[in-house]
């Protein structure tokens, strides 16, 4: 069976300390793409609602004038959101409160730049 | 506060909490029979009408395709037109199945309307009572039950 387009980039993702899950989602439908999370995480849920999030935030950016958004960041007592998107498809980070933020998204702007979102 | 109109009041708690959370423009709660139980967003009577007998025929063909291609029926169709999207789904619950006919645009999503579908779904299940006695769907009153419902559902006689 072949690996989707988008395995390396969430293997990638996973790979950082404290993520506990990667995922691609689909903006408009809120639908997963393709996901790397760990056993536990509601990755459907997670899809519909950070899709949402993400939409909101970056529409929210555009009526303020502030152009493109170019990486979201929740913050949450338990843990991070955080994504990023391009041509419809957002790119999704769930980690812990102690994971490095600074280098999962330069992961995930890596994997924004180098296309794989397409 | 969200307008839903009822013929069953059971209904109203969750349909309300769909038509929140989601987000959604239209949502019709009916049996598979095509009787309404609860709508939000429909303006005339007929609207209801058509809406109930279309989602029930879809129901019933998509059931019957289900069975012949995977052995059982399928239990929800989504249907993306260019600014509108359609969702139908079936919630079992003690007085047998019910189907939710809802359209969104792009304010909900197809995610989060499943996501909340599945919600409404326990929640219905919670909310219905035990069966009446006669739950035949169309019985010799259905006509006059009909036109009831639709006078409770718009506030007409």
């Amino acid at each position: 069976m072949r690996a989707s387009p988008f395995a390396e980039l969430l293997a990638a993702l996973i790979r950082q300390r404290g993520v506990t899950g990667a995922l691609v989602v689909s903006e408009a439908d809120g639908i997963v793409v393709d996901a790397n999370v760990s056993i536990g995480l509601k990755a459907e849920v997670l899809a519909a609602l950070s899709a949402s999030l993400y939409r909101r935030a970056r529409l929210a950016a555009a009526a303020a004038g502030y152009g493109e958004a170019t990486f979201l960041q929740l913050e949450a007592a338990q843990g991070r959101i955080c994504a990023v998107g391009r041509s419809d498809l957002v790119l999704v980070a769930v980690t812990e409160p102690g994971a490095n933020v600074g280098l999962v998204r330069m992961e995930m702007l890596k994997g924004l730049q180098g296309g794989a979102l397409g | 506060m969200t307008s839903i109109a009822v013929t069953e009041a059971w209904a109203e708690a969750p349909m309300r909490a769909f038509v929140d959370d989601a987000r959604v423009q239209l949502a019709v709660l009916l049996h598979t029979s095509g009787q309404v139980l609860a709508q939000h967003g429909f303006g005339k009577r007929m609207d209801v009408m058509s809406a109930c007998a279309l989602a029930a025929a879809i129901h019933a063909s998509a059931s019957e395709l289900g069975r012949m291609l995977d052995g059982k029926p399928f239990s929800g169709l989504h249907y993306a037109g260019r600014r509108k999207q359609i969702f139908l789904g079936v919630a079992e619950t003690r007085r047998g199945p019910f189907l939710l006919l809802t359209v969104f645009d792009e304010n909900a999503s197809l995610g989060l309307v499943q996501l909340y579908f599945g919600e409404f779904r326990a929640r219905l299940s919670t909310a219905a009572p035990e069966p009446a006695k006669d739950t035949t769907p169309l019985n010799e009153h259905f006509e006059g039950e009909l036109n009831r419902n639709l006078s409770a559902l718009f506030g007409r006689s």
